[in-house]
């Protein structure tokens, strides 16, 4: 019997499973961000604090483990033997129908810039199925749960799934995408699609992690290859990866060193035999490698896609391989860093939809969102040598994000410009709400037309800018 | 060596400079750009350039290509940093041959010379990484500011030249062809000088008998050389001769209608998110009629119709801008009355695509695109013959270079560097 704390400890750090018997008022997922100055309290909302639970659970649960007694150690390789229960295999099977609608599609032949219009047509096709993908491949539990009223829980799950695969519109695919993924899944696991409890020893999580995400990333690379799909709000060589961020974590929670149940992620050392950091700019490693480990995987795909020194197109991850204190110390700043990089940014998390599961409500227990980088948005003059603290991720299993951790750094995270109610310009102009606008027209073409940071799908917005250029007339 | 021709040369080098002498030299611009209007008076002959997105070994390939400053003049239509790994080594070398060779560098602003728009794709994070501090970004953000928005290009030759003798990177030969047919409208080299491809000026006669001519609204169905498929349109100037060249990183603004509006705006500040001045770096011309809202976000889509008026009234022959990859180097639209020039060959290491530049040579004759022609909007048939003579005018002789990414060999593996916090 493990001590009583532990157990306490590990429900916490779980997502809680909703009581089937009690009915549940499911919402349509709605946008709730629409300006930078909404993310702050999207930084103290229960949806913010479900994510963060849900992948934390799910990183460690790629922790290679202790055998308790034996003195043996488990690791867990993309590829290997993980018994997957039913709703797994399911969800294996809707990725791989999602998959399959590629055939249907093919790529537009003719005369394009770079974004294959075809992907229009793909999106078209998931849309027009997605209801019945829905009801095939997910537990009947799930799609049955005790809805109090009008809205089902198919409703509230489906944008979820839609908004996993890239943007019809805009012909990209990035983080956002990624997390939208991540939160079909985390209702699936809050409506006990998965199993009416969590695993002890985590193999459900790992399931997931190996058995879902795996594939839909693989899923999601042959979407990008196939209508070469745009890196969505690229920081061009300067970001961690054009379109992913959790194999980075995951991945580089498979090289950590071993734990025991229970206790927390490792943060520095890293499992007996594991490759180096530094070997991700080896190609023949890379593609070994590339088959168990997710994070190889990421960077396999990128040597896949980009031609030219490995080190100019992907600085950031080549200096991260120059980490000294293993894949431990990587893994929790790769933590850090989604906080900071992904779910901190405005044209990140715009698009994500908040309903019941994962909801805007603030949560009581958030620790007050403190002024800061986040908030903090224009690197204009007046800020960026100011110290400035950083949101601390409460699920962040380091100790603490120490305020004024990225002071004098030299790569602070960079300060989401939209958000500036306050930025100061040189002309002094006005910085009322413009309606920094939206496409109604789909875009003819996608890789690297420069997207305007703020553009919204508010359908106001078009409305309004479009009357007003009618009465300007021209 | 003066210190100016000390930063070039270790820019040129590839190796930033310390920032005192980044603030000096941002100084020393502005106070040049100031004296620019919105909209600069350049005179042919002028190489005009797309896109560079910190492509600094693409743009010295260019150069090798395009011939170097100050032999060459070069018109870089905005967009020189973000993405790349080296938006900062770029600028800076721009700004400093734009310094040390006012009249023959000509910088306009991008979309991308925008502090807003910085801080998301790249070169705010360039700016830090490479100098601890945000101070060089914010220098290079108030040059942008000072940046014109647009060029005009006088004196443009309806007739190609031979070109000049190149250095090649194999051998030093120039490999250019000594003798040019005058007919000859259109030409594409390789980035070693030889002709890949060139389009012969349209007779008169030809022009009339050609039922499509200026009866599908620009829209044409073409295919082929130069460059290939996407730019099915170069295939012979058919309407509007005569006119100058208007340079602008995206196209034209709803609100815009002459080019003396853009002259009256007051550019020295952050690029909108509305308005003139942001639709003329964000807009994209588009196989539509009139106006459409934006892809993008800002900016609009505008069609043939308005491109042929909008030169009609203001006696362009041409409309050169970037702002949109094309797989070729160069894409002509609307009976050659637009053209997309991009000069960042692979953009984003993965794209695959090739660059290109365009050369307008100056016309030894000197009656080139002085010319003025006052007919009908749509022209193609009536615009043909000059009004008075019944000689033959057209938009400017184009020669296009195109080029490919720069070998990487030469690049050496640096020492990596600290990195983020997050991992300390």
């Amino acid at each position: 019997m493990e001590p009583p704390t532990l157990n306490t400890r590990i429900v916490e750090d779980r997502l809680p499973i909703l009581e089937a018997s009690t009915p549940h008022a499911f919402i349509v997922p709605t946008k709730k961000i629409h300006e930078g100055h909404d993310v702050p309290q999207f930084l103290t909302s229960k949806a913010y604090r479900d994510i963060g639970i849900f992948i934390m659970q799910l990183n460690i649960a790629m922790c290679p483990q202790k055998i308790s007694g034996s003195g043996k150690v488990q690791a867990w390789q993309l590829g290997s033997s993980i018994t997957l229960s039913k709703p797994m295999l399911q969800l294996q099977d809707l990725m791989q129908r999602i998959n399959a609608i590629i055939e249907e599609a093919p790529p537009d032949t003719g005369p394009r810039r770079f974004g294959n219009v075809s992907f229009r047509r793909w999106h078209e096709i998931l849309e027009s199925r997605v209801h019945d993908l829905l009801r095939t491949y997910l537990p009947s539990s799930v799609l049955g749960f005790g809805a109090t009223d009008q809205v089902s829980p198919m409703e509230e799950l489906t944008p979820y799934l839609l908004g996993a695969f890239g943007s019809a519109q805009r012909l990209d695919y990035g983080t956002g995408h990624e997390l939208s993924f991540l939160a079909f899944l985390g209702c699936i696991w809050k409506l006990g699609g998965f199993a009416a409890e969590g695993s002890k020893d985590r193999s459900l999580e790992r399931s997931l992690v190996v058995g879902v995400i795996e594939p839909y990333l693989q899923v999601v690379r042959r979407l990008i290859l196939t209508y070469t799909l745009e890196p969505a709000g690229s920081h061009g060589v300067w970001g961690l990866d054009d379109h992913s961020f959790l194999p980075y974590i995951f991945g580089s929670s498979q090289y950590c060193p071993p734990t025991a149940l229970g206790d927390p992620m490792p943060t520095e050392g890293a499992l007996t035999n594991s490759p180096n950091p530094g070997d991700i700019s080896k190609k023949s490693l890379v593609d070994k490698e590339r088959k168990h480990n997710m994070y190889f995987s990421a960077v396999g795909f990128i040597n896949d896609v980009k031609t030219g020194p490995f080190w100019e197109h992907s600085p950031i991850l080549f200096d991260i391989s120059g980490v000294r204190s293993g894949w431990g110390k990587i893994n929790k700043g790769m933590i850090k860093m989604y906080n900071a990089e992904v779910l901190s940014k405005f044209p990140v998390v715009q698009h994500f939809p908040f309903g019941s599961l994962f909801s805007f409500e603030q949560d009581p227990n958030a620790a007050p969102a403190t002024s800061s980088i986040h908030t903090a948005f224009h690197p204009s003059s007046a800020h960026v040598n100011r110290p400035q603290e950083s949101t601390k991720a409460p699920w962040a299993s380091a100790p603490s994000l120490p305020s004024g951790d990225m002071n004098g750094s030299s790569m602070a995270p960079t300060a989401a410009p939209w958000a500036a109610k306050s930025r100061p310009t040189p002309s002094g102009m006005p910085l009322t709400a413009a309606p920094w606008a939206s496409p109604s027209r789909p875009a003819h073409s996608g890789m690297p037309s420069t997207v305007a940071p703020r553009a919204t799908n508010s359908e106001r917005t078009v409305r309004d800018r479009s009357k007003d250029r009618d009465g300007r007339g021209r | 060596m003066s210190d100016l021709d000390r930063a070039i040369a270790q820019l040129r080098a590839c190796r930033p400079i310390p920032e005192t002498q980044v603030r000096e030299l941002c100084h020393k611009a502005r106070e040049l750009l100031i004296e620019e209007g919105n909209v600069v008076t350049v005179t042919a002959p002028v190489t005009i350039c797309g896109d560079i997105h910190g492509q600094f070994h693409d743009l010295m390939e260019l150069f090798r290509v395009g011939g170097d400053v100050p032999d060459t003049n070069y018109l870089f239509m905005g967009d020189f940093v973000d993405r790349g790994f080296y938006s900062l080594e770029s600028f800076l070398l721009l700004l400093c041959l734009k310094v040390r060779y006012p009249d023959r560098m000509t910088l306009i602003r991008g979309n991308h010379e925008s502090r807003q728009i910085t801080t998301v794709y790249g070169f705010y994070d360039e700016c830090l990484r490479k100098y601890g501090s945000a101070n060089v970004w914010r220098y290079c953000c108030e040059v942008f500011d000072y940046l014109a928005l647009g060029a005009i290009v006088l004196g443009a030759s309806n007739q190609l030249q031979p070109s000049a003798p190149r250095r090649t990177r194999a051998h030093d030969l120039d490999t250019t062809q000594e003798h040019i047919d005058p007919d000859t409208e259109i030409e594409v080299l390789n980035s070693e000088g030889n002709l890949i491809s060139s389009v012969k000026r349209r007779s008169p006669e030809a022009l009339l008998a050609s039922p499509e001519i200026g009866r599908t609204n620009g829209i044409s169905v073409k295919s082929g050389p130069p460059g290939s498929g996407a730019s099915g349109d170069s295939d012979g100037t058919v309407g509007n001769p005569g006119g100058a060249i208007l340079c602008v990183h995206g196209g034209l603004s709803p609100l815009i209608g002459t080019v003396d509006k853009i002259r009256l705006l007051d550019r020295k500040q952050e690029v909108p998110h509305e308005g003139a001045m942001c639709d003329l770096l964000w807009s994209d011309p588009d196989e539509i009629d009139g106006w459409g809202l934006s892809p993008r976000g800002a900016g609009f889509l505008f069609g043939a119709d308005i491109v042929k008026e909008f030169n009609h009234v203001n006696n362009l022959s041409l409309i050169a801008r970037a702002h949109q990859l094309v797989m070729e180097g160069f894409k002509e639209m609307f009976d050659n009355q637009i053209v997309t020039v991009w000069s960042a060959p692979n953009y984003c290491y993965r794209c695959g695509n090739v660059a290109a530049i365009l050369e307008l040579g100056v016309d030894g004759s000197g009656d080139s695109t002085i010319a003025r022609s006052n007919g009908e909007v749509g022209r193609s048939d009536g615009g043909i013959m000059k009004e008075a003579n019944g000689t033959l005018l057209a938009g400017p002789a184009r020669r296009y270079r195109v080029f490919q990414a720069a070998p990487q060999d030469s690049r050496g593996m640096p020492a990596k560097k600290p990195v983020a916090d997050y991992f300390l």
